[in-house]
């Protein structure tokens, strides 16, 4: 018995040993640069093709759609919108687009068609939630905003901050926003997007993990690169997070 | 007299020091990521009301805090060793694994995400080549006909003398890891990413879906670890240096009285 503690005790020592190497290589420049190669891997196999995320039918729906992250957003003008039932909010589109435009939700939901998806919503703590989502398709409004060729991404830019001042924001390359199951979504479960779950406007990107899905989405931006003024790609990209979020 | 054995070609024993290396940092890495969401659901979206497994800390009736591991509905109370403990700052938390068996130590889901695919990359390339020997153990008839009595002489285990070659219970259990475990914790691992998914949706339906796989990969995780104990065990107990030369030169010595 006083072997096997000595040997338990042993096995934690060691195992103490290796987190505190972990946490030096971790911060060391060259190991970083090892340890940020599997996304560009990921990336390259499996963000080629468009394949669907699993559709699943009306009983799989989970009772209730766990919200996560921010706080809903609580400027005076956000919270004048959801009195008035979204009336005065627009989705501006903008960058490299021959027509931008700022459409009021009323918009959205009379000049495209409406398309709705029950995915399940993979969240990168390790949960699972299943869904229906109805909206726009993101590819849509590209065709109706005439993206200019040199467009590469798109910026969605969200009305919700993380406490601090900083808002929340994501970014698609333009194959993955012209994917089939890419909406910026209006109704969650045939009931207007609740305000936990992004109100009035969310994107929803299926095939990646929840933080893509950006909430209280406000713009939209297309660009040429990612980086400099527009930052990793997204807010927890810019905290460490892969930008491809396939994994 | 003894008599010296080629035993492990080196890209065996590359390959067992990578993957020796790369289990370690996967339970480890494993483990900050299961600290972000600490509960196991049998079923493809989760059932947040009812998790099969779940290590979490909570407040007591006096207000202090304290760590539990519970499974189905029994509550057993783990404080300072899991679900209350160690936040590898110097103080306590409630999380499920201690900071000292994570990487990193403090909660760090985007860099354990980071070192969990990295060494996930590392560990299938290596399992290809590994499969590639371990083939050959596939037990033949008469290893399994010999599997009992060799079962009954391990019962003894400070007894057993290692052999020239493989004893039937080693090749059972190599194969099995190689061929059994292995696959299980590398599909499952596979199963919980949305782009394969989209890819193969039979995968994560093959485990009973998303949350399930995550069971499964948790369990592949514990099944290696106890391999990993038993395997440390019997390299103990059949000669460290003769067994450990074997891996590192490839030179086993062997009795000829054996």
């Amino acid at each position: 018995m006083r072997r096997v503690r000595f040997l338990a005790l042993a096995g934690a020592v060691a195992l103490a040993g290796c987190s505190r190497i972990g946490n030096a290589l971790t911060v060391n420049p060259a190991f970083r640069r090892a340890l940020l190669i599997p996304e560009k891997l990921d990336l390259a196999i499996l963000g080629a093709g468009a394949p669907l995320a699993r559709e699943y039918s009306i009983k799989d729906i989970s009772p209730d759609f766990r919200q996560n992250g921010f706080d809903p957003p609580h400027g005076a003008q956000y919270l004048r919108w959801s009195r008035n039932e979204w009336r005065g909010y627009t989705l501006g589109v903008e960058g490299l687009v021959r027509a931008p435009h700022a459409y009021t939700l009323e918009e959205l939901k009379t000049r495209f068609a409406a398309v709705s998806n029950i995915t399940r919503h993979d969240c990168v703590e390790g949960w699972s939630v299943i869904g229906k989502w109805t909206g726009v398709r993101v590819s849509d409004l590209i065709t109706a905003a005439g993206v200019l060729p040199a467009a590469r991404f798109v910026i969605f830019y969200c009305m919700d901050d993380d406490g601090q001042g900083t808002l929340y924001y994501e970014s698609l390359n333009m194959h993955q926003a012209t994917h089939p199951q890419t909406v910026l979504a209006y109704a969650l479960n045939d009931a207007p997007v609740p305000i936990k779950n992004g109100a009035p406007l969310r994107l929803k990107v299926p095939t990646q993990l929840g933080y893509k899905s950006a909430k209280y989405v406000r713009r939209i931006r297309f660009v040429e690169d990612l980086g400099g003024a527009y930052g990793s790609g997204g807010y927890w990209e810019d905290q460490g997070y892969e930008w491809f979020a396939g994994i | 007299m003894k008599r010296r054995v080629y035993r492990q070609p080196l890209a065996v024993r590359l390959t067992h020091w990578l993957v020796f290396l790369s289990l370690v940092v996967l339970a480890m890495s494993g483990m900050q990521i299961f600290n972000a969401h600490p509960a196991l659901y049998a079923s493809d979206a989760s059932r947040f009301g009812r998790p099969v497994l779940a290590i979490d800390g909570a407040i007591d009736a006096q207000g202090r805090p304290y760590g539990y591991v519970q499974i189905g509905s029994r509550r057993i109370t783990t404080t300072h060793v899991l679900g209350y403990t160690d936040d590898g700052m110097g103080g306590e938390e409630a999380r499920a694994f201690p900071g000292w068996a994570t990487i990193p130590s403090m909660r760090d889901l985007a860099d354990g995400r980071r070192w969990h695919i990295l060494f996930a990359w590392i560990f299938g390339l290596c399992a290809f080549v590994y499969a590639r020997w371990a083939i050959r153990l596939r037990p033949t008839l008469a290893d399994l006909r010999a599997l009992p009595s060799t079962l009954v002489s391990h019962l003894m285990p400070w007894r057993v003398k290692s052999e020239p070659s493989y004893n039937p219970l080693q090749k059972v259990s190599y194969f099995g890891v190689v061929f059994v475990l292995a696959p299980i914790v590398i599909l499952s691992g596979l199963a919980l990413s949305p782009a394969v998914d989209a890819w193969a949706p039979w995968l994560p339906a093959a485990f009973g879906g998303r949350q399930f796989a995550r069971i499964w990969h948790f369990g592949g995780m514990l099944a290696l670890m106890a391999f990993f104990i038993v395997h440390v065990a019997m390299v103990g107990v059949t000669g460290v240096w003769n067994n450990l030369r074997s891996m590192i030169t490839g030179w086993f010595v062997v009795r000829a009285d054996s």
